[in-house]
């Protein structure tokens, strides 16, 4: 910052390096990514770790037996091996199936008799199942059994489809989907993209109270710059930081194999929503001196309003999955624009605030 | 201390800070809290698509059944059916009728089609509830019953699944780091050979109960009813504890940030309060502040029906969690040069403690790592759970622990000569440990008061790897040596860097040997307080805890496996000692010598005992 053109460089450009180089002196620039990349591996592991216990096909033990017993087997039994993940054990008495499942050589039993319904004529299939309780696999076992017992009702359903006013709806084909691809997209995406604004807004905030607290923002008012030339200069650093980390974010994800569509689209968007989080950050700032109550009521607005977004017709969060995931719409176009304006307005609002201030008074 | 000065000066941070200019402030909160609620209920109404809408797009005429689904399905937006369309990618599935003519050919087009397999099932199972004849609809009843296999030690042994062998395996390494830290893993392992199906079986025992008490031991229904075990209303709700201790944390960071911009700190400083009193009394607002919230949560959520069965239990297991972040908090604002540096680090700190209370807690009705953190206590007895004193205390004490020692690590730094200098954070952690350090006894002192934090950071470990299956085991125990190893060694390198240890060989043997001792030391301590409590308590609950020690084994065999890890700690502290004293370059090396050695020693331990 000390270089012998400075001064032929716009302040505001100044005040914007300035603000940076302080930020990656204390390599806490290092932090920000180090804690982003915390908060995608763990999320990424949430989700892994859930799927674990859920998906039985990601487990190493997927292959589940179960024992099936009772009149009404043969149903059962069909329906067991159509379960890709689960293998039927036929036995002639329930007892019998009950003891294998106790000396642990079956994971669950099925045992599936004719019963006189509830209410009306006819009957229904009663099941009853037993599941291991208390283990790890027992998540794995009871999804199991749910898609086997699924499975049995539509074969049931579509036996007693004279009965039924509208006929259940065969399903499509199953597909070998990766089961992370939708969260991938609708969660870690719009994590990514969106927590380096909301650092950054809540960074002006400090930049901001830190000046006025510390009493140095009247060091800066003897220098040749006005008020305005620093706050825009303080701002300007915070918002070019953002997408600068969702373009690192965005390339590393696509040398892991996840593409991010419509990257440009993707930026400004990051791009806007960061302006319009910054400036909101730099006036609380401004506007209450204290890094304290700022900081606080930074975050509680940016919440508030990040969560009230959830009105619009589109969230940011779902513009941005739209966006990365290639199904954009005209909306999704129509909000980006709109953040973009919305974020021009209050920049030249704030200006206007700005030049206002007495700069004695902070 | 005294009592009344400490009041004093947590009246003024309330009245000071929270008083006058702030009332504003406050009355925007509150506007901004209720616009909160506001945005929960409209989009608990139905007022917002999902995150998800619109991400797939679907190729289907009005006239195909598919329709209905796809249209009611907020994540599939529905184009009609066009080949082309489809190659350039403006569609993912095309459906005419009932059959897929086409899909993309792209991972997003197979994640689609399994999507709309689950849409078409939910519509498939709307329209059954809409059916007159409800036998034809529901042909099939389920009577779900959860039952302990008592079988399940043989198909262990027998290798059955090897996901359940390694977390067995990993659970028991929970044990060790919990019981013993990286030796541990001596006996840890011990207990993953001759103990794993004991453990596993007296686990599944007490989580049996569990189980049962969420589901009600059996449900029924239809097969569309029947829901895996898993408590994620409760985590949610766990999650409203968290989320207002981070507003906490943020206030408490400015405030004890401001304390060192323009001195103004010394103004107490100088005063007759002791160090204690001012730290105390600036906190406990805080501390009061955040328990205040949380008995209110826990009020509010027992009084609206939501979780009737929260009680004090919650709330009292959330303090240590609570403790935990303002003592974090305190260390940050202690090291950090400025505000945006309090920022970064404040974040750090959210997204870290998060996790350690989070990740555990996904766990809670599955295995006994879940309580590793305070935060399944919380689920627990948010579901009418009863907690016994043993899991409350194994589930509080590291965390309260914890916050003890990072308090009086930074409280190490509150004084006139660290307050009011800038350093980098790294320099400052070897500040806070260096104003520990008075003679070689120190070493021992240290290594065995770091020994909280290692166990937090190891349990954390243990739970964010064991999801992973049998990679887990060696993951595990290269994070325990790297944990352990730093935790040593650290202090050392402070005391050295600040010229409190003499550099010349035969002292840096002596301060590395006892910093040795005293990680042994501490560590067996804990062991043997939990051997105590395994003979005082049903094995149900203490087999978790305590079954560090192998059966079976002869005194004289015992007494080596307690002694050897006495001898390992103490080499390696050596090792990292000598690298110490002569720089930061050497300490790097010498500390990857010592993590070898150490990882060596455990690797064998394992491989042979197992």
């Amino acid at each position: 910052m000390s270089k012998r053109n400075g001064r032929s460089w716009d302040p505001r450009l100044v005040v914007a390096r300035r603000d940076l180089s302080s930020l990656s002196r204390e390599k806490t620039i290092v932090l920000a990514l180090l804690i982003q990349l915390f908060v995608a591996a763990f999320s990424s592991f949430l989700v892994v770790g859930l799927t674990s216990l859920y998906d039985p096909g990601s487990v190493e033990a997927g292959q589940i037996e179960i024992g099936v017993s009772g009149d009404q087997q043969d149903a059962l039994f069909e329906a067991v091996q159509r379960q890709s993940g689960a293998t039927p054990v036929g036995y002639e008495e329930p007892a019998g199936a009950r003891a294998a499942f106790q000396r642990g050589e079956v994971d669950a039993v099925l045992t599936a008799t004719s019963a006189p319904a509830a209410e009306g004529g006819g009957s229904v299939m009663a099941v009853s199942a037993t599941v291991p309780d208390g283990s790890i696999r027992t998540t794995v076992v009871v999804v199991q059994v749910r898609q086997v017992l699924k499975t049995l009702e539509r074969q049931e359903r579509v036996e007693r489809q004279g009965n039924l006013e509208h006929d259940p709806l065969p399903l499509p084909p199953e597909a070998n989907a990766s089961p992370y691809f939708g969260f991938t997209y609708t969660v870690l995406m719009p994590l990514l993209l969106f927590l380096p604004p909301f650092i950054s807004g809540s960074v002006a905030v400090d930049s901001v109270t830190e000046e006025i607290e510390r009493g140095t923002l009247e060091l800066l008012r003897v220098a040749p710059i006005s008020l305005v030339d620093v706050v825009d200069g303080k701002a300007l650093g915070m918002i070019l930081l953002a997408p600068a980390q969702a373009a690192l974010w965005i390339l590393l994800l696509a040398v892991n194999g996840t593409a991010v569509s419509n990257p440009l689209w993707t930026l400004t968007l990051v791009t806007a929503i960061a302006a319009i989080v910054v400036i909101v950050g730099v006036v609380l700032g401004l506007h209450l001196g204290r890094r304290r109550p700022a900081q606080l009521l930074y975050s509680v607005v940016t919440l508030v309003v990040f969560g009230g977004a959830v009105l619009l017709p589109e969230h940011p969060a779902t513009t941005a999955a739209k966006l990365a995931i290639d199904s954009p719409t005209l909306t999704t176009y129509g909000h980006v624009l709109g953040y973009v304006f919305v974020a021009g307005v209050l920049y030249a609002l704030t200006r206007r605030y700005v030049d206002r201030i007495e700069p004695e008074s902070l | 201390m005294d009592g009344r000065r400490l009041l004093r000066i947590a009246r003024w941070e309330v009245t000071k800070n929270a008083g006058g200019v702030d009332r504003r402030t406050v009355a925007v909160m509150m506007l901004a809290v209720v616009g909160m609620g506001l945005v929960a209920t409209l989009a608990v109404g139905g007022a917002g698509a999902g995150l998800d809408s619109g991400i797939y797009r679907v190729g289907v005429d009005q006239s195909s059944p598919y329709y209905g689904p796809a249209a009611d399905d907020s994540t599939f937006a529905t184009v009609p059916p066009s080949q082309p369309g489809l190659y350039r990618g403006d569609q993912e599935l095309l459906f005419v009728g009932t059959t897929l003519v086409d899909r993309s050919r792209t991972s997003k087009g197979y994640a689609a089609q399994s999507e709309f397999r689950d849409t078409v099932d939910g519509y498939n199972e709307r329209r059954m509830a809409d059916e007159d004849n409800a036998t034809a609809a529901y042909p099939v009843s389920v009577d779900l019953q959860y039952v302990e296999q008592s079988g399940v030690e043989e198909s262990l042994a027998t290798g059955d699944g090897e996901s359940t062998d390694g977390s067995g395996g990993s659970g028991s390494d929970g044990d060790d780091s919990g019981g013993g830290g990286g030796d541990g893993s001596a006996d840890g392992s011990g207990s993953s050979g001759t103990g794993t199906s004991t453990t596993d079986q007296d686990a599944a025992g007490t989580l049996g109960g569990l189980g049962a008490g969420l589901t009600g031991g059996a449900t029924s229904g239809t097969p569309a009813d029947i829901q895996p075990p898993f408590p994620f209303e409760s985590l949610v709700l766990a999650f409203l504890f968290v989320v207002p201790l981070n507003f906490v944390i943020q206030a408490y960071g400015s405030t004890m940030l401001s304390e060192r911009l323009k001195r103004r700190g010394e103004l107490l400083l100088v005063s007759p309060a002791s160090r204690a009193e001012i730290i105390a009394g600036k906190t406990l607002p805080y501390f009061l502040g955040a328990v205040g919230v949380i008995t209110a949560i826990t009020l509010a959520l027992r009084f609206s029906g939501i979780a009737p069965s929260g009680s004090h239990v919650a709330v009292l297991a959330v303090l240590p969690l609570a403790a935990l972040f303002l003592a974090a908090t305190f260390c940050g604002a202690m090291f950090a040069r400025s505000f945006k540096e309090l920022t970064f680090v404040t974040v750090t700190i959210t997204v870290s403690l998060t996790s350690y209370a989070f990740v555990p807690a996904i766990f809670t009705q599955v295995t006994p790592i879940a309580l590793i953190s305070p935060l399944t206590i919380v689920v627990r007895d948010l579901q009418g759970q009863s907690i016994s004193l043993l899991n409350f205390a194994f589930s509080t004490t590291p965390p309260t622990l914890t916050a003890a020692i990072l308090f009086g690590l930074g409280a190490g730094l509150y004084r006139e000569e660290d307050m009011f200098t800038q350093r980098a954070i790294p320099l400052k952690v070897l500040d806070s440990l260096s104003g520990r350090i008075f003679s070689k006894w120190s070493a021992l002192k240290l290594s065995a008061l770091l020994l909280p934090f290692v166990f937090v950071a190891e349990l954390a470990a243990v739970a964010m790897l064991f999801a992973l299956g049998e990679v887990s085991i060696p993951l595990v125990l290269l994070a325990v040596v790297i944990i352990e190893e730093v935790a040593k060694s650290l202090h050392l390198y402070a005391g050295f860097s600040s010229g409190r240890y003499s550099r010349s060989l035969r002292p840096a043997l002596v301060v590395g040997a006892l910093s040795g001792v005293g990680f042994f030391l501490a560590e067996k301590f804990v062991l043997i307080a939990q051997l105590a409590d395994l003979q005082s308590v049903p094995t149900g609950e203490a087999a978790f805890i305590g079954s560090n020690v192998p059966e079976g084994i002869g005194p004289v065999l015992v007494a080596a496996l307690l002694l050897a890890p006495l001898a390992l700690h103490v080499v390696t502290a050596s090792v990292s000692s000598l690298g110490a004293r002569k720089g930061k370059r050497q300490y790097a090396v010498a500390l990857l010598a010592a993590m070898a050695i150490h990882f060596a020693y455990n690797y064998a331990v394992v491989t042979t005992l197992v």
